[in-house]
């Protein structure tokens, strides 16, 4: 075999490594931009439309979007210091798994950046150590209105867990996908005052879902799955994101949302650890989180505002709508986050033990 | 005439005379990114950050897994003869077709590959759903009254992957039943065997080849299948690649997940080994006896 027949090969191999290395971190940009990383599709046209096309005008910072927030690329990031993405728009699992074990993979906010007039106005539960809520989702009964006519429906959870006087087919999440078992609905299902929740009394919980359990027809690993089974009437009552139900609902969709006893929670605002723009990172979010923005995105993507200002500049029949309009926020608590991150003797957050236990309770 | 001397011709020439070297780069991908990503893992697995085998321990301490793990080999194994008892006879249809005809069919076989596996899945929720077409032909004509439970469960999970494995089972048993000489069929026949006796003295034993080649293909790609278990399975059936993508993306415990990866590598290749001890590792690639 001649020499050059291995130098050609050794010579290839070397400009295919060079590119791997290359492919990261060596890009250099000479304007000023923010990389926000989003959950994508619909929503994320409509956020262009009102936050980032206008910030960008405004302040001559691009913003470039990326999809979706998948905490193992996030970690992967982190962990390799080959950081892409600065501003992350990603739920409160995710947010658990990111901050609650060893080293936290999101900055700690720095809230004196932020304009304390709009800090003001925000909702106070989402005001939190490494994120921010940008808006807020909220665990609903979610029911076909093929299967209950308007005022009929299952109007709490005990009624959810009476199958004598509202038939039909149930679908709670699994634990698969990263989502907690609803503790809290169980227990309100139980008779336990939805301000008496906290702290979970856990075996109470498990054994009030073992109640139903034989009515469940499907455990879907993702709400997606959920919303789709509520549309195609795969299943007739949904514990599911009240938010994602009501955008199907204005699509035309013969589902509705009970928003009584609903729990609520926060889609945030995080900065990712190590983020190269920091200070614009901060920029955006101060932006974003103005009333009349959050607004224009609440009239297209029915998740509630975490402004409570919003709602003012808001038409009065998609206000009553979202889960944060003043008449529904009532209605409904917050999920209590300090509870979830608590950890027991084993070390162990609720949060994972939630989820190991949950994993062990479906195959019994 | 005159030898080209150009380096690449010159590389090809000499590369022609070794066709090992034909394959450098074939070996070159798969070390940079089969082999060394697997190496990766698998200190990933046994490092956290000291050497430790807690990752291995705990995956047979939890009863979870080790049930996972059955049920995985369960669901595969059901898989592998859904697939063979439907691929078989159509198999040996096809293989005695005039190849015009055996082309256009394969097409039909193949097309499903080229849809994406979620498709196809969602395509059975709308067949087997609820209030999908099979639960309202038998409504409407009245043989049920209220719609059988055909998703969600380990029925319409085995039905949904057994269609997507089937391409792999056909082509596999197919590309062997193809080769085999009818001539045979017809001497044992002239010798007085009947057809059911021929086919079971001569071709059945010629198609093993294929049948086991299919059998590991299908088998093995369904130990690892993620999408159609998660939409149409039911509680209880949790493979073992949604414990890993748990412990990936929920749990962001990769020390744990690298592990039980190894120990799915380690349940897949046993399954081989004991395989090919048993009927010989020739046979397990497809080679003709």
């Amino acid at each position: 075999m001649g020499k050059k027949f291995f130098a050609g090969i050794g010579l290839a191999v070397f400009f295919f490594g060079v590119c791997l290395m290359g492919g990261g971190n060596s890009t250099v940009y000479a304007a000023r931009q923010v990389v926000v990383c989003n959950w994508g599709g619909n929503s994320a046209t409509f956020e262009k439309e009102c936050f980032y096309d206008p910030f960008e005008k405004e302040t001559g910072i691009k913003v470039i979007m990326t999809s979706p927030p998948d905490v193992a690329k996030i970690k992967a990031q982190v962990d390799s210091g080959n950081i892409e993405w600065d501003v992350i728009l990603t739920d409160l699992p995710a947010i658990l798994s990111l901050t609650e074990e060893g080293k936290p993979y999101l900055e700690e906010l720095d809230y004196s950046k932020l304009d304390p007039k709009i800090l003001a106005q925000v909702i106070p539960e989402v005001k939190q150590k490494y994120s921010l809520g940008a808006r807020i989702y909220s665990f609903n009964i979610a029911y076909s209105t093929k299967t209950f006519k308007p005022g009929t429906q299952p109007k709490t959870w005990a009624d959810v867990w009476d199958v004598k006087k509202f038939p039909g087919v149930r679908s709670f999440n699994n634990p698969y996908g990263g989502i907690m078992p609803q503790y809290e609905v169980f227990l309100m299902a139980d008779g336990v005052p939805p301000d008496k929740v906290y702290p979970i009394d856990v075996e109470r919980a498990w054994n009030s879902l073992s109640k139903l359990k034989p009515h469940i027809n499907k455990w879907y690993k993702s709400h997606a799955e959920a919303v789709q089974m509520l549309v195609n009437g795969e299943t007739d009552i949904a514990c599911t994101i009240g938010p994602r139900v009501i955008a199907e609902k204005w699509k035309g969709a013969a589902v509705d949302v009970e928003y009584n006893q609903g729990k609520l929670a926060a889609d945030n605002w995080c900065i990712i650890k190590g983020s190269k723009n920091k200070e614009d990172a901060y920029k955006l979010i101060n932006y974003i989180m103005d009333a009349k923005r959050q607004a224009c995105l609440a009239s297209q993507v029915p998740y509630g505002p975490s402004n409570r200002e919003a709602v003012k500049y808001l038409d009065p029949k998609i206000a009553d709508d979202l889960n944060t309009s003043p008449k529904n926020l009532l209605k409904q608590g917050w999920q209590n986050v300090k509870w979830w991150v608590e950890k027991g003797p084993d070390g162990k957050t609720n949060r994972a033990r939630s989820i190991e236990r949950f994993t062990e309770w479906l195959l019994k | 005439m005159e030898k080209r001397t150009s380096l690449f011709g010159n590389l090809f020439e000499k590369a022609a005379r070794r066709p090992f070297c034909l394959i450098l780069p074939l070996i070159a991908y798969m070390f940079v990114f089969y082999v060394y990503p697997l190496l990766r893992m698998f200190a990933m697995s046994l490092f956290s950050p000291d050497l430790t085998s807690r990752h291995y321990q705990s995956f047979f301490q939890t009863a979870a897994n080790l049930y996972s793990l059955r049920v995985t080999f369960e669901i595969s194994l059901l898989v592998t003869m859904g697939c063979l008892l439907i691929g078989y006879p159509m198999s040996y249809y096809l293989s005695t077709c005039p190849a015009r005809k055996a082309n256009l069919l394969l097409i039909l076989v193949l097309i499903p590959l080229w849809t994406s596996v979620l498709v196809r899945t969602y395509a059975w929720i709308t067949i087997l759903g609820r209030n999908g077409i099979i639960n309202q032909l038998l409504q409407k004509s009245g043989i049920i009254e209220q719609p059988l439970k055909l998703i969600y469960n380990q029925f319409g999970l085995t039905i949904g992957m057994v269609h997507v494995m089937m391409p792999f089972m056909v082509l596999s048993l197919y590309s062997v039943m193809v080769g085999i000489d009818r001539n045979l069929l017809k001497a044992a026949q002239n010798l007085g065997a009947s057809p059911f006796r021929a086919f079971r003295k001569v071709f059945l034993p010629l198609s093993m080849p294929g049948v086991l080649a299919g059998s590991i293909l299908v088998f093995i790609i369904s130990v690892g299948f993620f999408v159609t278990p998660a939409l149409l399975g039911g509680p209880r059936d949790l493979m073992i690649s949604m414990v890993i993508d748990q412990a990936v993306e929920v749990m962001l415990n990769w020390g744990f997940a690298s592990a039980a990866s190894f120990i799915l590598l380690f349940f897949i290749l046993g399954i081989f080994l004991i395989s090919g001890k048993m009927v010989g590792f020739d046979k397990l690639w497809g080679k003709k006896i």
